[in-house]
């Protein structure tokens, strides 16, 4: 069961009170990418160039390339962590292993009492994830999310998640969108 | 969450309502509504959808966009 403070310190970190319109034009993102936006649109430029070469090549054989290479990284990653046997916690010690690239928080609907729902035979906890490197490389190259480049993702968190408390696990995507996506991690 | 449309604007196409994986929104009257503004996890996916641009979200946290060329959008603020 997770813990309401977690939870709460989490949805926290999301809340604002910033005003979102269609029409509104940014004069600046946090941090400025003035500094870094040639080296940086280079970086997702090389990227998108090489995952769509991937695909011409390889067909949908891209996705399990790239969801290799996430998963080969997630647990290279998370080997040097504490191994936890709660989820809530490596939920926890996965966002900060991801901060920097990706930014995610559990969640629920509505009608859904706890983060970590039962239905149909499935165990599984929602995901919506904020910041992520892959949604902004994908928009730099007007390539669609949901794609090669998004199994990195997959594979990362699955590897990691596996790594970190020893189970075997599986993300779907839910919904893409430009602000966030919502993922489903499917515990087994 | 709080979400508004405005219904001068909105055109009814019901494209928001068919997008939201959430069933946030419902067609009523030929305006859309949101009616379960709480299972929003602001995705924005129909900020991009809506051909109006009718659709108002408040408290969203927004995600960061480095894909943003600063040039043409400094370009297109003194533009506007």
């Amino acid at each position: 069961m997770m813990t309401a403070s977690y939870i709460d310190e989490l949805h926290e970190s999301f809340h604002t009170d910033i005003v979102y319109r269609s029409e509104d034009i940014p004069l600046e993102c946090t941090p400025r990418p003035s500094e870094m936006e040639e080296t940086l649109h280079g970086v997702m430029k090389l990227n998108g160039l090489i995952i769509r070469s991937l695909e011409e090549i390889a067909g949908r054989g891209a996705n399990a390339v790239t969801y290799r290479a996430g998963k080969k990284f997630g647990h290279e990653i998370a080997k040097y962590f504490q191994k936890r046997d709660d989820v809530e916690e490596a939920l926890h010690e996965l966002s900060d292993l991801l901060r920097g690239q990706y930014t995610f928080e559990v969640w629920k609907p509505e009608d859904k009492e706890n983060f970590i729902i039962e239905e149909d035979g499935q165990t599984f906890i929602y995901l919506v994830f904020h910041d992520c490197i892959v949604r902004q490389t994908l928009r730099r190259n007007g390539q669609e999310q949901g794609g090669p480049l998004c199994q990195t993702l997959f594979g990362y968190v699955v590897g990691a998640i596996e790594e970190i408390t020893g189970r075997r696990a599986k993300l779907e995507i839910v919904h893409t969108g430009p602000n966030a996506c919502l993922k489903k991690l499917i515990l087994k | 969450m709080d979400i508004r449309v405005d219904t001068d604007a909105c055109v009814g196409c019901g494209l928001c309502v068919k997008d939201c994986p959430m069933d946030v929104y419902e067609l009523r009257d030929g305006v859309s509504v949101p009616v379960k503004p709480k299972n929003c996890m602001g995705c924005l996916s129909c900020h991009e959808i809506c051909p109006a641009q009718a659709l108002e979200h408040r408290g969203i946290y927004p995600a960061r966009r480095h894909y943003i060329d600063m040039r043409v959008c400094e370009m297109l603020n003194r533009v506007i």
